[in-house]
């Protein structure tokens, strides 16, 4: 009975001293050519287009064995946080951002020549060096809008320069209609997708590399130029042609809104043009660029979006090799146009010739845009070094939504976001 | 005596080994973080003392979450505690009917609070239900959540529905404990239905009304993730961010793992305090009376 009690005490200790020890490595997969993959899911990401996209590459690299993880919600970057710091850090993730990772050495830096085949080799530097495969660029926001209450309005052209937008939202206020779809709740993003418009084209058309010089404190939110695109913005709520009473949407019912025809304009990313051509909805959709003060044509976007590989992955070789796979795989190229309305940054890939006419119409937005020189970085998108410092995204969507209730004013929402990014340092 | 030590301990060891490993072993890291300026992507710590905890009492985000959360848990502590009591009075009679009412209050306890989250804000949007059927009848309804103001109510009005049923539980569970010689002796004396509440119920409800008030007093006071599903702290900069909504903000979006542990400690020394004098003052009255 005693030995039996000793040992039984002993096993106990054991495994609650094994309970209590910290995994050394930083997460990945077991042996094998097993790697875990990290996907989100959205309206137009479904489980089935990664289960067919997993698949795609698996058929084409029978070695690799693929775990799918799934992020909780569409903040995947948190998530991965969640999961390096629990030890569970996966070998592949798709648009997860690399600032902080890779400064912290947890992501594989990939080679010029493993970037050889992608358009803009060169996006979203950290310190120097590319952890992100620049697989797509998305223009953040064009303003899709329902053509049917464009034309119950009387607006005949689509609007280019500011005063045009406004003229636009007041006679479309005047006709009962809400002017401008938008969302909150527990997608941020969609409140400050009109900032980033307003902040892009009128802050960065002037200086490109806002963000930088702010993360050198060369400027500041506070600085006339940030704090005029913040009442610019806040102008347009205070006139009602931004239903502050949507605030609690989420993405999903918002998008469903625009679709519902609940209001004219959907400031929104190109994903958008997905859910244009393929959901039901009983009116013309169109596109145009987020209009600018004077009409000068500034196209923002963020070209990125792609894999990042765990630097300390068990099965790094096989772990790259399944994300430039399925980057470069002409067949998941084009569905992922068709699913999430994407512009690959490939050389030489075109989108499939039979995409809706929505997607067609962005795509050429894009194109002379880039033909023009006219891309700047799309704000509170960026994900490199000229990106928000980590947990800057969530206060800029904040900030939005005061300006859209009219809570604080633009100097006191300029001054906050002054705060909020010292505290971030 | 070793022996007679070993033989106790291989009983006591698995009991005291989960509350090392998962309960004072991650506060004693986390005080430790505190004291620290942690971020893993930003190495080395270094030790920084207390500044953490000096700074977290200059900061108005969470100045302001301590506000929020306040709001939320007097709510939480009062309203479910008063109409759980409401209805288990109501409900503390024989018959298939009350049985079947007393699941149906319960129902709402054993769901996911993400599933009821979801519900609510779906049923509180601007086009939701409950605002098309005030309009119908005339009403110019509120942003249930849209509006800053508005919004920390109707979270804790969501975890009142959901806490209710709990309470319903353990004061029907309380008022059939109490001795029905009793009651019935109140009733030969000539006290009335309210007199006999007042005298004889609710003074034995005692152990019920600790219970209830603790456990919302904790829950309440630790409210994440209706936060996280429904508002992510908005509309607006701290119109719903309780002190745990911050403490997973600061760490796992800001990687600013010291100073959010400065929080969660704070936030566990104020839920102990307040706990522990409630709780005093609650089991007092039970010796009381």
């Amino acid at each position: 009975m005693k030995r039996f009690s000793a040992v039984g005490a002993a096993l106990l200790l054991a495994a609650g001293l094994a309970g209590c020890s910290v995994k050394s490595d930083t997460g990945g997969t077991g042996g094998g050519e097993e790697i875990s993959f990290l996907t989100f899911e959205t309206p137009n990401l479904k489980p089935e287009y990664w289960d067919e996209a997993i698949k795609r590459v698996q058929a084409k690299n029978p070695e690799i064995k693929v775990k799918k993880l799934v992020a909780p919600n569409t903040d995947r970057t948190a998530y991965a946080k969640q999961l390096l710091q629990s030890g569970q850090f996966p070998d592949v993730m798709i648009a997860v951002a690399p600032a902080g990772f890779a400064e912290a050495g947890e992501l594989y830096a990939w080679s010029p020549d493993e970037l050889k085949d992608f358009e803009f080799p060169t996006a979203n530097p950290v310190r120097g060096k590319y952890f992100q495969l620049p697989a797509n660029t998305q223009t953040i926001p064009p303003v899709y809008y329902n053509k049917k209450l464009f034309a119950a309005a009387g607006i005949t052209a689509e609007p280019k320069t500011w005063p045009e937008l406004i003229a636009a939202a007041e006679k479309l206020k005047a006709a009962g209609t809400t002017p401008f779809v938008t969302g909150g709740g527990k997608d941020g993003f969609a409140s400050s997708m009109i900032l980033a418009g307003i902040v892009s084209t009128d802050v960065y058309s002037k200086n490109k590399d806002w963000l930088t010089h702010r993360r050198e404190d060369k400027v500041k939110f506070a600085d006339p130029d940030f704090t005029a695109a913040l009442a610019k913005f806040a102008d347009l709520a205070a006139k009602g042609y931004v239903d502050k009473t949507s605030l609690s949407r989420d993405y999903t019912a918002t998008e469903q809104a625009f679709l519902e025809g609940k209001g004219a304009m959907y400031p929104m990313g190109n994903w958008f043009a997905a859910a244009a051509d393929s959901k039901p909805h009983d009116f013309d959709i169109g596109v145009f660029n987020f209009p600018t003060t004077d009409g000068k044509l500034v196209v923002p976007a963020y070209t990125g979006g792609g894999m990042i590989v765990n630097a300390n992955s068990k099965n790094l070789p096989a772990a790259k090799k399944f994300a430039l796979a399925f980057q470069l795989d002409k067949a998941q190229l084009d569905q992922s146009v068709k699913a999430d309305g994407l512009i690959p940054a490939i050389k030489g890939y075109t989108p499939p010739s039979d995409m809706g006419a929505v997607y067609q119409a962005g795509y050429k937005l894009y194109q002379d845009a880039v033909k023009q020189s006219a891309v700047v970085h799309a704000f509170r998108w960026e994900t490199a070094d000229d990106g928000l410092l980590p947990g800057m995204a969530d206060k800029v969507d904040q900030a939005a939504q005061d300006l859209i209730t009219g809570r604080k004013p633009a100097a006191e929402v300029a001054a906050f976001l002054d705060t909020e990014w010292n505290k971030a340092r | 005596m070793w022996p007679r030590v070993w033989h106790f301990l291989s009983f006591g060891a698995p009991g005291v080994l989960v509350y090392v490993c998962f309960v004072l072993a991650p506060i004693g890291i986390s005080f430790w973080y505190s004291l620290t300026n942690y971020n893993p992507f930003n190495p080395p710590i270094s030790y920084v003392g207390f500044d953490n905890y000096v700074l977290l009492f200059q900061d108005n985000e969470f100045l302001t979450a301590l506000k929020i959360t306040s709001i939320l848990t007097a709510i939480v502590v009062v309203v479910p505690n008063v109409l759980g009591l409401g209805v288990a009075l109501l409900l503390d009679r024989p018959g298939w009917l009350y049985n079947a009412l007393r699941s149906v209050f319960f129902t709402p306890v054993i769901l996911s609070s993400v599933v009821v989250s979801i519900i609510w804000s779906r049923l509180l949007d601007n086009d939701g239900p409950l605002n098309a059927f005030l309009r119908v009848v005339g009403l110019d309804p509120p942003g249930w959540l849209s509006d800053p103001d508005v919004a920390i109510y109707s979270l804790a009005s969501i975890v009142c529905w959901q806490m209710l049923g709990f309470c319903v539980v353990v004061y029907l569970a309380g008022l059939q404990g109490v001795p029905t010689e009793l009651l019935e002796a109140a009733e030969i004396d000539g006290a009335g239905p309210v007199r006999r509440f007042r005298a004889v119920t609710w003074p034995l409800l005692a152990p019920a009304l600790t219970i209830n008030t603790v456990v919302l007093l904790i829950s309440a006071f630790k409210t994440y993730d209706y936060v996280k599903v429904i508002t992510n702290g908005g509309p607006g900069a701290g119109a719903t961010a309780t002190i745990a909504f911050n403490v997973l903000a600061t760490g796992f979006d800001a990687n600013h793992v010291g100073y959010a542990s400065a929080m969660a400690i704070v936030m566990l020394l104020i839920v102990a305090v307040v706990t522990a004098v409630v709780l005093k003052l609650l089991q007092r009255r039970e010796v009381d009376l």
